[in-house]
């Protein structure tokens, strides 16, 4: 257990009562949801901590919408128990949704309203004093980037706008959870930059982050742990590097060189695994890329290769999921 | 809680579209059923008999009045046949003595013949005072001064005794400019306020549909509002929408037409009663129906059917009995009773009990079904 930490949420008198937590702010044990026969989530189990951002990875159906949702207090569980903040939570208990931001997968925004609107009427229903709010409400436009255009109705936004609004409104009440399902799906590149890298921004204020999506580039980039769900279970969890480790996939170093021949240097470096020669090309495998590379050079320099190109091939956690599961993240 | 039932109200009077058909198009019908209620109301009186001046000065107040059409007749024989076949809605027959009686100290009678209608007998009330006005100088003349009889009605027709020409006044006027233009109204306004609310309560249960749609009910159970109170918010939303749609048709008719609404806390309670009934058809609806096309079709199919069969749009009295009958299934026809017993016979927040407490009935089946069905809805 890490060393206590402060979340102050907001500055209203009645939620100024900072709360000391230990840094594990959700802890989820033996989740598991069922439609009728279809066991859509099937015990999920992990923690998240605080400044942590942890990803849920699954295809379509996977059951990341189903756990967030119980999580989030909307779906009551089949079984297992949720933690906020050290409390038990459920769909009943106020007081962990107050520390709680949900950013729902579809939008869940009134489009006639505007932005402003919108964020007023989640700002009530979060109990927000009327100062608080009106405090908080410009500070989210403007961590959102729609300050200019508060006053517009929301259908008139395009679908970066949207997603950024939506995620706002969870932002509202200084959540120190932030959920965050699939946020930029259908997003331009630049709109998904902008939302990525405010999400940093949080989990470095120390918001704990549990984010789902299916784009492995997105779970890769942003999140310190990723939990690897598919059909309802978790099939492994942990860092990326750690991901791949336990799959025992290897990176792969491609030397382009003239005359390729068996290198028997590169065959006693440590590192390397195993290499396999074809027609232009040496294919060395090693556990880590990127700390093998300048040696498995010098070696093949030594070796007399004329090395023309190197290319790196790090697996990534596609081929973690194909590997785990059987088939691709997306059809 | 009240910041779901205010959003609902925004977002009503957010939509262009709404503000023409919950301001504008109610007004508008008033005024039109308000005029054409009113001109189809000139009521004819015959008068048999009296060719002489006195008899001449009787027809031309009766004219002056400007409410009824005065019609010469033959005979009183003729005159009441028209009356029985309904081509006049009264006659007057000025008997052989009524010069005589005028000028002299003699008493005479002057035989009304009405029709058994509300309408025939206002306009007997009428005649009444307009004999009598024209009568009390004449008795005067009859009785004081010197000179002609016809100098001293003369004279007693230029007094000016301020307590007794403006009781006449006050008769007159009454009389005068009642039917025509405001009875036209009130009866407009009533009828198209229970249409209106009724009907705006259930076209706008797609408001609900929507929220569930939009995802925005989900949401609403991920913030720390308690799920009743999410609940108890919606439908004080559609409730506040049937008010808003009845206070709009209320007030506007009052300060537009200048209908009175009778007993104000009697119209307050009766209005609240039946957009308790509105927000809980609306509740209902929006909570059972899936699309927002379906609550739509649907909602206007039993709004305008409802209406039709309650009375909002065919007065309740012109239909047989068994019609009646059935028209009492439904809540406009307890509310239309409610405002006739209010805006007819001066009725009072006690007299309308009854109507009351069927409407409160209606409201708490329909509160206690459509929360039922809506929190299914949303916890799907
Ligand atoms: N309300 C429901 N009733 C019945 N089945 C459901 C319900 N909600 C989800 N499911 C099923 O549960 C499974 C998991 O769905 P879930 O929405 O959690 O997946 P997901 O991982 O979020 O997928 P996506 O990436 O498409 O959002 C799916 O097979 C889905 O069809
Ligand atoms: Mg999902």
């Amino acid at each position: 257990m890490g060393s206590p930490i402060w979340v102050l949420l907001g500055t209203d008198p009645a939620h100024q009562t900072a709360i000391v937590s230990t840094d594990e702010i959700l802890k989820c044990r033996n989740l598991r949801k069922t439609f009728g026969d279809l066991v859509a989530v099937d015990d999920v189990s992990f923690t998240i901590t605080a400044g942590e951002t942890y990803g849920l990875l699954g295809p379509n159906g996977a059951g990341k919408t189903t756990t967030i949702s119980m999580i989030a207090g909307i779906l009551a569980r089949d079984g297992g128990d949720v933690s906020v903040c050290d409390r038990p939570h459920g769909t009943s208990s106020a007081w962990g949704k107050r520390r709680i931001g949900y950013v729902p997968q579809d939008l869940a925004l009134y489009p006639d309203l505007s932005a402003r609107e919108n964020l007023r009427f989640f700002a009530r229903l979060y109990a927000l004093g009327r100062a608080e709010a009106r405090t908080r409400i410009e500070e989210v436009l403007e961590v959102v980037g729609l300050t200019d255009r508060a006053k517009d109705p929301v259908k008139d936004y395009s679908g970066g706008m949207k997603r950024r609004l939506n995620i706002g409104v969870g932002l509202l009440h200084r959540p120190p959870l932030l959920i965050l399902d699939e946020p930029t799906a259908g997003v331009d590149p630049q709109s998904r930059n902008a939302i990525l890298e405010s999400v940093a921004a949080l989990t470095g204020e120390g918001v704990a982050v549990l984010y789902t999506t299916h784009y492995m580039e997105e779970a890769e980039r942003l999140c310190d742990r990723i939990g690897i769900i598919d059909l309802g279970r978790i099939r492994a969890e942990g860092a990326r590097r750690e991901l791949v480790a336990l799959v025992g996939e290897l990176d792969r170093i491609t030397l382009t060189a003239d005359g390729t021949r068996p290198v028997p240097e590169l065959e006693a470096l440590p590192e390397v695994r195993e290499v396999g020669v074809q027609e232009g090309r040496l294919d060395v495998m090693v556990a880590d890329a990127r700390s093998a590379l300048p040696r498995v050079l010098a070696a093949a320099t030594e070796a007399g290769l004329v090395v023309r190109a190197v290319e790196v091939h790090e697996p990534n956690l596609e081929s973690v999921f194909l590997h785990l599961t059987g088939k691709a993240l997306r059809d | 809680m009240i910041a779901i039932a205010w959003v609902n109200l925004v977002r009503l009077f957010r939509a262009r579209a709404n503000i023409f058909f919950v301001i504008v198009f109610p007004m508008v019908l008033i005024m039109v059923l308000g005029l054409s209620f009113g001109s189809g109301f000139v009521p004819k009186l015959g008068v048999a008999g009296g060719a002489g001046a006195r008899a001449g000065e009787l027809v031309a107040a009766l004219e002056r009045t400007g409410r009824m059409e005065v019609v010469r007749v033959g005979d009183d024989a003729e005159a009441r046949e028209l009356v029985e076949r309904g081509r006049l809605a009264a006659a007057l027959i000025v008997p052989e003595g009524y010069e005589g009686a005028m000028s002299g100290r003699s008493r005479v009678a002057l035989p009304l013949l009405s029709r058994n209608e509300p309408s025939s007998l206002q306009l007997g009330a009428a005649v009444r005072s307009v004999v009598q006005q024209v009568a009390m100088p004449a008795r005067a003349a009859a009785y004081a001064g010197d000179g002609s009889f016809d100098q001293r009605l003369a004279r007693a027709q230029a007094v000016q005794v301020p307590g007794v020409t403006v009781s006449y006044a006050t008769i007159g006027a009454r009389a005068g400019s009642g039917s025509r233009t405001d009875d036209g109204f009130v009866a407009a306004a009533s009828t198209q306020l229970l249409l209106f609310t009724f009907l705006t309560s259930l076209t706008g249960a797609t408001a609900l549909i929507e929220t569930r749609r939009y995802g925005v009910s989900r949401r609403m159970y991920a913030t720390p509002m308690p799920g009743g109170r999410i609940l108890l918010g919606e439908a004080a939303g559609r409730v506040a929408v049937a008010l808003a749609q009845g206070l709009i048709i209320m007030l506007g008719s009052a300060l537009i037409f200048g209908v009175r609404w009778g007993d104000p806390l009697g119209a307050a309670a009766l209005l609240l009663a039946f957009s308790l009934v509105g927000g809980g058809a609306g509740m209902l609806l929006g909570a059972a129906m899936r699309t927002e096309q379906q609550a739509l079709s649907l909602g206007l199919l039993l709004g305008l059917g409802l209406g039709a069969i309650g009375g909002a749009m065919v007065p309740l009295d012109l239909l047989p009995a068994t019609m009646r009958q059935v028209a009492h299934l439904t809540p406009h026809a307890w509310a239309m009773d409610g405002f006739a017993e209010l805006l007819g016979r001066n009725g009072t927040i006690a007299t309308i009990l009854p109507q009351l407490g069927v409407l409160a009935g209606y409201a708490a089946a329909l509160f206690a079904l459509g929360t039922w069905r809506l929190r299914a809805a949303l916890t799907r």
